[in-house]
């Protein structure tokens, strides 16, 4: 129990994020910044006003893990539904 | 249960539904169940060139977990309705 | 015979929460407001401090730094990781 945030449950921390950005971090390499306006104990988000950010790690072949060049495709999106299952991280307060 | 509710709100509406093998399709939404399992009237698929096997479909049903996002029509999504909706059903955990 | 009667139970298992017992619960319950690492099955880590977790291993972190191949990738005031992605939660401090 964290009495300063008045948090008792994980998803305390996302209902105090409603109307607010929000930073995601989902599977496949994918990080979203959005404002949030819905969810569910599934996690599945609706936000507004999302930038996407894709991470696309071109690995030679041969080379070892972390030293492939790393690209980054950005899309935006006015009114996004996410699926809940491809969500790994939720932090208030988007980037 | 309550984004069930927003999808069904959307119904004859146009979205675009993302699935997870990065396959875009733009569709008017005819129906929707409590999984998210979605019919889409009308389809285009993003690219149809690299997808050619897709040209001649006209409409689709798609399972709910094959779906990463769907792009809504944000002139049809209230967003503080959905705000106070969300609050209310955190509020009543069995809804969940 | 009276004997049994009026001898008060014996006590509880542990008499404050905060020893350890071994089992699972206990050990969670335990963390609780310490500080953690949170390995994910991607095999990135997230040190914290653990402000709550669910049934479903939802987890509320503050002060949270993500650690990806050996470098810190991110930091995080607060975050909710989503319970699916979690393979293990390790105490970083003395119980």
């Amino acid at each position: 129990m964290d009495i300063a945030s008045g948090i008792q449950e994980p998803f305390d921390l996302i209902r105090l994020s409603l109307s607010e950005r929000v930073f995601v971090k989902l599977r496949g390499d994918r990080e979203l910044s959005g404002v949030l306006h819905a969810y569910d104990g599934h996690m599945n988000l609706i936000l507004s006003d999302v930038e996407e950010t894709i991470m696309i790690v071109d690995l030679p072949e041969g080379q070892t893990e972390g030293t492939g060049a790393v690209s980054m495709a950005k899309r935006k999106s006015e009114m996004l539904f996410v699926r809940g299952d491809g969500v790994i991280l939720v932090a208030p307060g988007g980037r | 249960m309550l984004i069930f509710s927003v999808f069904k709100t959307l119904t004859d509406q146009q979205v675009t539904v993302e699935l997870k093998n990065d396959l875009s399709i733009t569709g008017v939404l005819k129906s929707v169940d409590q999984f998210l399992n979605i019919r889409l009237d009308n389809i285009q698929v993003l690219d149809a060139a690299r997808h050619p096997h897709m040209m001649a479909v006209k409409n689709c049903f798609i399972r709910g977990s094959v779906v990463r996002y769907v792009q809504l029509p944000a002139e049809h999504v209230d967003t503080q309705l959905l705000e106070d909706a969300t609050r209310r059903e955190a509020a009543n955990p069995s809804k969940r | 015979m009276s004997e049994a009667e009026t001898t008060p139970p014996p006590p509880a298992a542990a008499p404050a929460p905060t020893v350890p017992t071994g089992s699972p619960t206990e050990f969670l319950k335990g963390v609780v407001g310490k500080r953690v690492i949170v390995r994910l099955t991607s095999g990135v880590d997230y040190r914290g401090i653990l402000s709550c977790l669910d049934g479903y291993m939802n987890i509320a972190l503050e002060q949270t730094e993500e650690h990806a191949n050996g470098r810190v990738t991110n930091r995080y005031g607060d975050a909710f990781i989503r319970g699916n992605n979690v393979l293990y939660i390790s105490a970083a401090e003395a119980l």
